[in-house]
């Protein structure tokens, strides 16, 4: 009993000692960073260097850590102590959406988001409150049951080959889709930190996530999260100190951010007063109305406005105008839609967000009001406040239960050497994860204090550089145009996307360039790190559970393991395909994700644990119904989807105004029913 | 058909290495009061947030909550259950410290 004690006290020590020299050398390194760009290092340099370094020093922990043997490619061989598998649970569990969305989604969103796009403060309630249910539900008896994948979780408990599949479906949809968020975030770090293509940016990161997970599989990837998470507690933390010093004077944001809450709630009552917010809410409505006009007549529109153009190329042209400004005329006849179709779905694009922008504050809600509405206005006001506090809710339930039920995140536990370690790893996982969480809304508040009390009210002519920078990454990202025309910056002229906030957060508060390109190598952390995870469990849940099924083929345990490896090559190049799309913003595309991983696997999940009488039949009835349920209320509603479903399949409208993102609330309660009612009676007809 | 000859939910226990169920049952008592705590904080506070805006310092009481204080309520609540759990496992004297349910090869 001696014997193991002692030599798994070395091990601590010996890793205590090498992560203690790596926090030491990271923060030499950024120091060094911050001297050179005094002595006048370029800002060329600066952001290749940071994003260089990092994922070389990932790529060599995962080369170092390379593995073969099935036990520790799959669970890294049951022996991480439990302080360190909180650590990288943390870094696998914040993703790109974490990271760089979320603060701009609080910032967008305030409280609780619009009905029709509900959020704000749900996901950090929703993304910890999940692991109190991981903690006393799930994670002890899993560990208990040496398992190697969620899927063999329903393999075991239920028997047979369709509680197996069925989940091994769930797990690659769910985390297939998350993971496509995670390279669209690493797409979206690279190109603005090099200025590469997009594209491009895609393939550097991916050579980092491959590096690391190809070759070492669990073992390599938990000690390159561990790595990964100091990098990303240190630049998210770094930033948000020194914005917080330099407007309160103390560093210690999650504590001093309050009284910006107040000034921001002046402030909003000082713009909603404003003359000139009011102008440029006028100039929203009528740019609606010509776009409510177009589309009563598109083919017309269309022709009227190509001949407009062609007539201005005409007139610059007679008149020997400047090169740059016929130029730039005939870009705008190029750039008009193709044909009928496309400029009906750009001019209802647009109508949709003129409508938004013509919104009071640009469309944001009031920061800290709950609800939008109001529980003693009118009817609609009444409706409204309904709405919004019931998806608020619903979003809650759905990223609570999604989080007990992720696959990525319920297999680090598997890594742990006992169950008491695997309970003990959950709540330090809470912790490294809250160190994160209590600063994201204070980051939020800080930055819109700053927009409301600099940036606006700033002259056109004398807008910061970085602006023009990030609108030409993506003009989705950020966009500032003089509406009114009075050369004067309104809060409702300035949009920002969710996920340029935190990576531009640096630049906003005037910080030092290395500090941007620390909080791009933290975003970049934190994508890969659960890139990484995600596709494990993809490629774990191809290879071995769908494809060597007990029984059916024969394998040696190594040929597994390479044959998981090569289906992780493929997943991550279709993952980076997709996310070369560009289709959607991170966040919501990872919440659909949560949705999916509630529904599938929380009811079948809990029922087997916890009630002897779940058979077989329920939990693939269980499974079934979920997903099912859940994925139609995704498709359903998606517009892309709509016009290729056949119209009998289509519901109109929401159900109870449940917005599409909280699908999961519908599916994961009919899952439980489904599960319950099949094993009662499948256990009758067999007596 | 989904599954094959066997649907009776003993024959398929037969698969299962440990049963959980019987060792976690003994606890059901903390884990109902630890989850009402976890579904106030969350879904209650959530959903009376607009009822709940008196203020704690400059922040509006369910805007703390939903920002920092559930978040605090949670890991209070996961360290807890850690705690409890480990002094009933002593308590039913199965080996100090170690963990009786999970023994595991290096």
């Amino acid at each position: 009993m001696a014997d193991p004690a002692s030599a798994e006290r070395s091990y601590s020590s010996r890793i205590r000692h090498i992560l203690g020299l790596y926090v030491i050398g990271l923060i030499g390194f950024i120091a060094t960073m911050a001297w050179a760009e005094q002595q006048g290092l370029s800002r060329h340099w600066i952001g290749p260097i940071f994003l260089f370094l990092t994922v070389m020093a990932y790529a060599a922990i995962g080369v170092h850590g390379r593995t073969s043997d099935p036990a520790e490619y799959y669970v890294a061989g049951r022996r991480i102590p439990p302080i360190y598998n909180g650590m990288a649970t943390a870094a696998d569990w914040m993703s790109a959406a974490s990271f760089i969305s979320l603060s701009g989604a609080l910032y967008l969103q305030g409280f609780s988001g619009t009905p029709g796009a509900p959020g704000g403060l749900a996901y950090i309630l929703g993304w910890t409150g999940g692991f109190v249910l991981v903690a006393m539900l799930i994670a002890p008896p899993l560990r208990a049951m040496e398992l190697y994948t969620i899927p063999d979780f329903f393999q075991v408990r239920f028997g047979g080959r369709w509680p197996r599949i069925l989940a091994a479906l769930g797990a690659v949809l769910c985390s297939f889709t998350y993971v496509v968020a995670q390279i669209y975030g690493v797409g979206l770090i690279a190109s603005r930190l090099t200025g590469v293509q997009f594209e491009i940016g895609i393939m550097l990161g991916l050579g980092g996530v491959l590096l690391c997970s190809f070759l070492g599989g669990m073992r390599a990837i938990t000690w390159t999260q561990v790595a990964q998470y100091v990098v990303l507690l240190l630049a998210f933390l770094i930033p948000v100190s020194w914005l917080a010093y330099k407007q309160l004077g103390n560093p210690m944001a999650p504590l001093a951010y309050g009284q910006q809450l107040g000034k921001i709630a002046e402030r909003e009552s000082v713009l909603l007063a404003s003359a000139a917010e009011r102008q440029v809410i006028a100039a929203y409505e009528q740019r609606m109305r010509e776009d409510a006009e177009r589309l009563a007549d598109v083919p017309a529109a269309l022709e009227r406005e190509r001949r407009e153009a062609r007539e201005r190329i005409q007139l610059l042209r007679s008149r020997n105008a400047d090169v740059d400004l016929i130029v730039a005329a005939s870009r705008e006849l190029l750039a008009m839609p193709r044909d009928e179709a496309e400029a009906r779905a750009r001019w209802t694009r647009d109508l949709r967000e003129n409508q938004q922008r013509a919104q009071p504050l640009g469309g944001l809600p009031r920061h800290i009001q709950p609800f939008v509405g109001d529980p003693v206005g009118d009817e609609t006001q009444q409706a409204q406040y309904d709405l919004s506090r019931r998806n608020f809710i619903a979003l809650l339930f759905c990223l609570m239960l999604g989080t007990a039920g992720m696959p990525h995140l319920l297999m680090r536990y598997y890594t742990v050497p006992t169950v008491a370690a695997a309970r003990a790893s959950v709540a330090w996982s809470l912790v490294f994860i809250a160190l994160l969480y209590l600063s994201i809304p204070a980051l939020a508040a800080l930055v819109k204090f700053e927009v409301m009390s600099h940036l606006v009210g700033s002259r056109f002519d004398a807008l910061p550089s970085w602006i023009a920078q990030w609108a030409s990454v993506d003009s989705s990202l950020l966009s500032v145009q003089d509406v009114n025309g009075d050369g004067i910056v309104q809060f409702g002229e300035i949009r920002l996307g969710a996920d340029l906030l935190v990576l531009a957060a640096p630049e906003i508060g005037g910080l030092p360039y290395v500090v941007s390109g620390l909080v791009a190598a933290g975003g970049l952390a934190a994508a890969l790190s659960t890139a990484d995870g995600l596709l494990l469990t993809i490629s774990n849940a191809l290879v071995r559970d769908l494809y060597f099924q007990p029984g059916r083929r024969k394998a040696s345990p190594e040929q597994r393991v390479i044959l998981t490896k090569f289906t992780l090559l493929t997943v991550a190049l279709a993952a980076a395909f997709v996310a070369a799309l560009k289709s959607s913003e991170i966040l919501p595309l990872v919440a659909a994700s949560f949705s999916i991983a509630a529904a599938t696997f929380v009811p079948a999940m809990i029922l087997g644990i916890y009630w002897r009488g779940m058979t077989r039949h329920g939990a693939v009835a269980a499974m079934a119904v979920g997903l099912g349920l859940t994925l139609y209320y995704l498709v359903i509603h998606n517009p892309a989807a709509r016009a290729w479903l056949p119209s009998g399949l289509l519901v109109p409208g929401l159900w109870w105004g449940i917005e599409p993102i909280s699908a999961g609330a519908f599916g994961a309660p009919v899952g439980a029913l489904a599960g319950w009612l099949v094993s009662l009676l499948s256990r009758r007809v067999s007596r | 058909m989904p599954t094959a000859a066997t649907p009776d939910s003993d024959a398929e226990r037969v698969g299962v290495p440990l049963d959980p169920a019987l060792a976690d049952l003994h606890h059901l008592g903390l884990k109902l009061a630890l989850l009402a705590v976890w579904a106030a904080v969350s879904f209650g506070v959530g959903y009376f947030a607009a009822d709940l805006q008196f203020s704690v310092g400059p922040w509006p009481f369910s805007y703390w909550v939903a920002a920092q204080g559930g978040v605090l309520v949670f890991i209070v609540l996961a360290w807890g259950y850690c705690w409890a759990m480990q002094r009933f496992e002593r308590q039913q004297g199965m080996g100090a410290g170690a963990a009786p349910e999970g023994e595991s090869h290096g």
